[in-house]
């Protein structure tokens, strides 16, 4: 039975970039925690539980952070663990913080995502990191990257779907784009056609222009039931969903297919009760410029992509308009914190207090937040009901 | 600022891939065998696609078609179905020509267990 008296009365991040003024990860959580409660209005005292995701020790050097950010953000005495899925870690995180909510045994869950970019490190040594975020043993240990796994993935979808690298460039250019308005973003670029065509080549058809940063930052949400609050106007988790498919991309029946996230879309959807066109934003894991036009296929949010793209559906003014935040390619990835920020930018978005130009003025019903991990192994969707401006 | 060295030497035991990561270094292609269905999956499933977990072990012939390639900054990648084998494994190419359609599997470089599709041999 699905409890809908879970929402989320707090929601923040941090700017997602590169830091040059000495801060480190403590400091991104603690600012993204402070603001986050401060919208709560409640305490710290007031949390049960916190649920951390940081993807990866090799670029945090803490092997257990929840602990370390129990103590940091003063919630010592509150139950406190990490959720980890490569790039859905985030999301992981919130729904472990829904369901405990849920289970009557926590009324606020503080969730935090956070890493480092670890952008000292060697690009190299980057890359073969990110190799085994697939099965190292076989992937990792062959050298394939996250780039060209992507990139094997996009060209069969392309084929099946008839498209190409001129709709690789329209959505990088409109996220890049949307991040222009949000003061946040790591990559607010007026990219053309011509910046994309001149930009190395990583994997092909990728170039480095498709692909998202790796970003620093933070995000933070309070997890509240609605009866323990007197907080007005935050929206409602109306869904939620999980699924994985098979670690290895040839071993599925299409490569090219996000069979995951439309597994995951329609357990959210029956908890919710609704369907995926009305879904009115969305938040979609642009982890390349392709992974999205895959994404808005597998979560039903379009049935021809090219009469939507045509159509501009996805646009901001569209009719479901797409990573407003500029995404992960325009906002930028410090993993931990993606989908975590996901859910934080849809939530006020549905409660008309996002900081951009984009923030739509006739507030939607529904919002999506949409995270996965590996080439879609992992896939985690959110589902957000509006209850009007805050 | 806090800088720090780290330098890690890793033994890993492969256990139930033994077969597999073995065959990797010497170029032959071992591959799963389902004691359910009879699916062959290289790189092999320790549990099928119908669920069976029991299963042999098989040496393929090595020889792969090409069926989707990428190339960029970290070399040539691909989707490759090995013949014998049900669905698609991720290797790397080594050597193959842009117009090459056909490999075989060919030793690992160094200690590790990869997945190197070279050119064909001609006899």
């Amino acid at each position: 039975m699905w409890d809908s008296n879970v929402i989320v009365t707090g929601a923040a991040q941090t700017p997602f970039n590169r830091r040059k003024d000495g801060t480190g990860l403590r400091d991104w959580s603690a600012d993204a925690f402070a603001d986050a409660i401060t919208m709560a209005q409640i305490e710290p005292a007031q949390i049960d539980a916190l649920y951390v995701a940081c993807e990866s020790d090799f670029f945090s050097l803490q092997l257990n952070p929840s602990s370390i950010l129990a103590s940091e953000l003063g919630l010592t005495g509150a139950a406190a663990m990490r959720c980890e899925g490569g790039g859905a870690s985030g999301q992981m995180a919130v729904h472990a913080a829904v369901m405990a909510v849920q289970s009557g045994a926590v009324r606020h869950a503080a969730v935090i995502g956070v890493d480092p970019s670890a952008s000292s490190l060697p690009g190299p040594a980057m890359r073969t990191l990110y190799g085994f975020s697939f099965d190292a043993w076989t992937d990792g240990m062959t050298g394939l990257t996250a780039t060209a796994l992507y990139a094997l993935s996009w060209q069969m979808f392309a084929a099946k779907h008839g498209l190409s690298d001129a709709h690789l460039a329209e959505v990088t250019i409109q996220n890049r784009a949307n991040a222009c308005a949000n003061p946040d973003a790591h990559l607010p670029r007026r990219d053309t056609a011509h910046d994309i065509d001149a930009s190395p080549m990583i994997a092909s058809p990728y170039r480095r222009l498709h692909c998202s940063p790796l970003s620093d930052g933070a995000a933070a949400l309070i997890i509240s039931h609605e009866s323990a609050t007197t907080r007005r106007g935050a929206p409602r988790i109306a869904g939620i969903g999980a699924a994985t498919d098979h670690m290895h991309l040839g071993a599925r029946t299409n490569p090219g297919d996000f069979a995951a996230k439309r597994l995951a879309m329609q357990r959210a959807c029956s908890a919710a009760g609704i369907i995926p066109r009305e879904i009115g934003l969305a938040e979609v894991y642009d982890a390349y410029a392709g992974a999205q036009l895959q994404a808005l296929d597998a979560l039903g949010l379009s049935d021809d992509l090219h009469a939507d793209l045509e159509a501009r559906a996805f646009a901001p003014g569209g009719r479901c308009p797409v990573n407003l935040s500029g995404g992960l390619m325009g906002q930028g990835a410090p993993v931990g914190a993606t989908g975590v920020g996901q859910v934080a930018t849809c939530a006020r978005l549905l409660e008309g207090r996002y900081p951009s130009d984009l923030q739509p003025k006739l507030l939607p019903k529904y919002a999506l937040a949409d995270t996965h991990g590996g080439v879609c192994t992992s896939a985690v969707v959110t589902i957000l009901q509006s209850r009007g401006a805050a | 600022m806090i800088a720090y060295n780290l330098s890690l030497e890793y033994t890993l035991q492969p256990g139930w891939m033994a077969p597999f990561i073995d065959g990797l270094r010497e170029g032959r292609a071992v591959a799963r065998v389902c004691a359910s269905c009879a699916r062959i999956s290289f790189v092999p499933l320790r549990t099928c696609l119908c669920g069976g977990t029991s299963g042999t072990w098989k040496t393929l012939s090595g020889h792969a078609g090409i069926h989707t390639r990428t190339t960029g900054t970290d070399g040539d990648f691909a989707l490759a179905r090995f013949k014998g084998a049900s669905g698609f494994a991720t290797v790397r190419l080594a050597d193959m020509p842009p117009e090459a359609t056909l490999g075989i599997l060919v030793p690992a470089t160094g200690d590790l267990p990869q997945l190197i599709l070279g050119p064909e041999r001609t006899v």
